[in-house]
């Protein structure tokens, strides 16, 4: 095996640091999609619903070893820490190297694979193949059987690709950014195309795999954990709009298992990148993943929850609070008769509570002290919710009424404050303002009488 | 009423729900009890396990509840709570009762509006959070024998939860984990089946970390350290996420 020339002075420690400093905003770093038993020879297994081993100071999850194979990179795209033109420390690991880091972390418990990424060093298929030889080292000659995730590096030879689709869990392609005139401005040196193409590469190969595997059982398997991707949320001029069509998009016709977004960073200075003065914009990431949510576990689509003439999403309110008070037609929702579908959209109840529900109710008809047992958030579902006909407390189902106790005591700080109001506030529009003014007080306003 | 006095382990918990059938007992009218606390007007009962008896009950759970029913049996058995043998006979008594509809089975834990029940499932999904915490921050210790050492302190009985996770992942690796609340060590020799052994830590020598254990604990810490971005730090979610009681036992944190 060729090798490339590493600075030899350079200890592991080192190594590992500046290698886990240029991964570390990537995102798509999950353990999940994938249920293998040990195979009794090697060591590992796999949990479906995969598991995290560590939280770092940023409260993110540490589940795989998530390292770059290198931080050499051809590429010049302007919001990476590993452009070809930003003068940090670079360094290169060996196979070895990865494998026995892989293989002595896992034996501690402290990971649940690996998680491979790489700058693109000579070309891309050159990546390609180094990433595929250490894969290969590390399940053949170190008989790992946990987890591995693994780049595809856009622009590789498709054969390299399926070599390495049959070694790894999950593979997946940075979508980067989400439209293709962003991409042309940040990073110069990608394209839509090659980023699509293996992406729906990899989704073949799956299907074909899938139907390998109900002929044959012990066929192997190729990319068990599905594919996923990334996009970066706020370098590029994008509303919530684009990103969750892409996203939807992404779903329905490329079958992805998951859509990561990454609040962006301003790591590089460019001047074409936008400064964040705020830090990076972390509400709209999350607001973005609980849409997400939606599209994937609660059957909505991403019309339904944005459109043209409102193309961000609400500050003060969930997706789905923002869509249930659009919606007030279709509530109050009756607990002991609604179809699953509909318990799914009332706000404060997710999926397993949605299921405890219409399993609980073949014995007995609920009552909220019920639901509270369940696991429904009342705070959020009381104006969406009747049991036998009752709401719990006498509720207006009024657009208003429902927005300012949803935002009343849990958000009353953002609210208004940076600019982005539900609707003109006026001196008197408060929460403790709620309750309306009675004739006799009206008069003694007027006249300003006690 | 009749209460049975029964010892905090499975055997003598079924033993108890066997005899209230065996007996046949006014099932409503009927007590299952850990600790000594008298009750006014009842009958008192002491149960002595019986094997045999546990055995006819698991049966019975599997067959007409199903593996995963009676899985959550367990885990609610395996918490601290005084009254779980009670809530976990009341659930039993409930689902036994229901008749299936159809060909569909009957699950112990559908009808979460009745109070034993919910009672019995909370106790579970403590369990089960519990366990599932430790699956993920057990951290191994390689000693010089190359035999992987483990220390947790859980708030529930987990040891039994965990060895089967460990023993499918690590099959040819030897390996420990003590649990330092309940003085149980876990044991598992390389490619054979794991036992349970009741032992205090001080009673066994020292344990010697092999060379190279701690610079793979230094890696690691650096790894942690390093993979954190400084523009999004957030210790109280890290701390939601990672309770401190679970930090004092890992690697990265000492």
């Amino acid at each position: 095996m060729e090798y490339l020339e590493t600075g030899q002075e350079m200890s592991l420690m080192d190594k590992l640091g500046i290698l886990t400093d240029a991964a570390k905003y990537d995102v798509a770093c999950t353990s999940s999609g994938v249920d293998r038993k040990g195979n009794g020879q090697g060591i590992g297994n796999c949990v479906a619903a995969g598991i995290c081993h560590s939280f770092s100071s940023d409260g993110r999850c540490i589940s795989l070893l998530k390292i770059l194979l290198t931080n050499e990179c051809i590429y010049d795209c302007k919001y990476c820490l590993n452009r070809c033109s930003n003068d940090v420390p670079r360094a290169t690991f060996t196979p070895e190297e990865i494998c026995t880091l892989t293989m002595e972390f896992y034996r501690r418990n402290y990971i649940e694979g690996l998680f491979l990424s790489s700058g693109i060093i000579r070309s891309p298929s050159f990546t390609m193949e180094m990433i595929y030889r250490t894969i290969w080292l590390l399940r053949n000659r170190y008989r790992f059987n946990g987890y591995v995730h693994v780049k595809t590096i856009p622009g590789a030879d498709w054969e390299l690709i399926r070599m390495t689709g049959y070694l790894a869990d999950r593979m997946s392609v940075n979508l980067e950014l989400p439209t293709a005139e962003g991409l042309r401005t940040l990073a110069p040196n990608k394209h839509r195309k090659n980023i699509l193409t293996p992406m729906r590469q990899i989704q073949n190969g799956i299907t074909q795999n899938k139907n390998e595997l109900t002929l044959y059982r012990s066929a192997p398997r190729f990319v068990g954990g599905g594919q996923s991707t990334q996009m970066i949320i706020g370098a590029t001029p994008e509303n919530d709009y684009q990103i969750l069509n892409v996203a939807e998009s992404l779903y329905q016709k490329f079958s992805l298992k998951r859509v990561f977004y990454s609040a962006f960073v301003n790591v590089t200075k460019d001047s074409a990148l936008p400064a964040l003065p705020g830090g990076p914009p972390l509400l709209r990431e999350h607001r973005l993943y609980q849409a997400d949510w939606l599209l994937r576990f609660y059957g909505f689509r991403a019309s339904e929850l944005l459109d043209e003439k409102r193309p961000y999403f609400n500050v003060m309110l969930d997706p789905k609070e923002d869509w249930a008070v659009r919606h007030l037609e279709q509530f109050p929702v009756e607990v002991n008769r609604a179809p699953l579908g509909q318990l799914l959209r009332v706000p404060g109840v997710g999926v397993k509570s949605a299921q405890r529900i219409v399993a609980a109710r073949r014995t007995t008809s609920l009552t909220f002290t019920d639901l509270k047992k369940i696991g429904v958030v009342l705070k959020r579902a009381i104006y969406f919710l009747t049991c036998n006909g009752r709401m719990m407390y006498p509720v207006k189902l009024e657009e208003d009424y429902i927005v300012r106790n949803l935002t009343d005591e849990k958000e009353r700080i953002q609210f208004g404050s940076d600019g982005m109001t539900y609707r003109q506030m006026s001196l008197f529009d408060d929460g403790s303002f709620s309750r309306p003014l009675k004739e006799v007080e009206i008069y003694q306003n007027a006249v300003g009488s006690i | 009423m009749i209460v049975y006095r029964c010892e905090d382990t499975l055997e003598s918990i079924f033993t108890a729900v066997y005899l209230a059938y065996e007996e046949k007992r006014d099932l409503q009218d009927t007590q299952l009890s850990l600790t000594e606390d008298p009750l006014l007007f009842a009958t008192d009962v002491s149960v002595v396990a019986d094997e045999e008896k546990a055995k006819k009950v698991i049966r019975t759970l599997v067959r007409r509840f199903g593996e995963k029913d009676y899985h959550t049996v367990c885990l609610a058995l395996a918490t601290e709570d005084t009254e779980k043998a009670q809530a976990v006979f009341r659930t039993i008594v409930e689902g036994l009762g229901q008749r299936p509809v159809g060909r569909s089975r009957v699950h112990l834990f559908d009808n979460l509006a009745d109070d034993y029940v919910h009672k019995a499932f909370a106790l579970a999904r403590y369990a089960n959070r519990e366990v599932g915490h430790l699956i993920e921050f057990l951290r191994f210790e390689e000693l010089e024998n190359g035999v992987l050492y483990s220390r947790v302190g859980p708030k529930v009985n987990a040891l039994a939860f965990l060895m089967p996770h460990f023993a499918d992942r690590f099959s040819i690796e030897n390996f420990v984990i003590y649990d330092d609340q309940r003085n149980l060590f876990g044991i598992h020799p390389a490619g054979k089946a794991w036992y349970l052994f009741h032992g205090e830590e001080t009673d066994q020598p020292q344990p010697v970390w092999s060379g190279e254990e701690g610079l793979y604990q230094e890696l690691f810490r650096h790894f942690v350290k390093t993979i954190a971005i400084k523009e999004r730090y957030n210790w109280k979610l890290q701390r939601n996420m990672l309770p401190l009681r679970f930090q004092e036992y890992m690697t990265e944190f000492q």
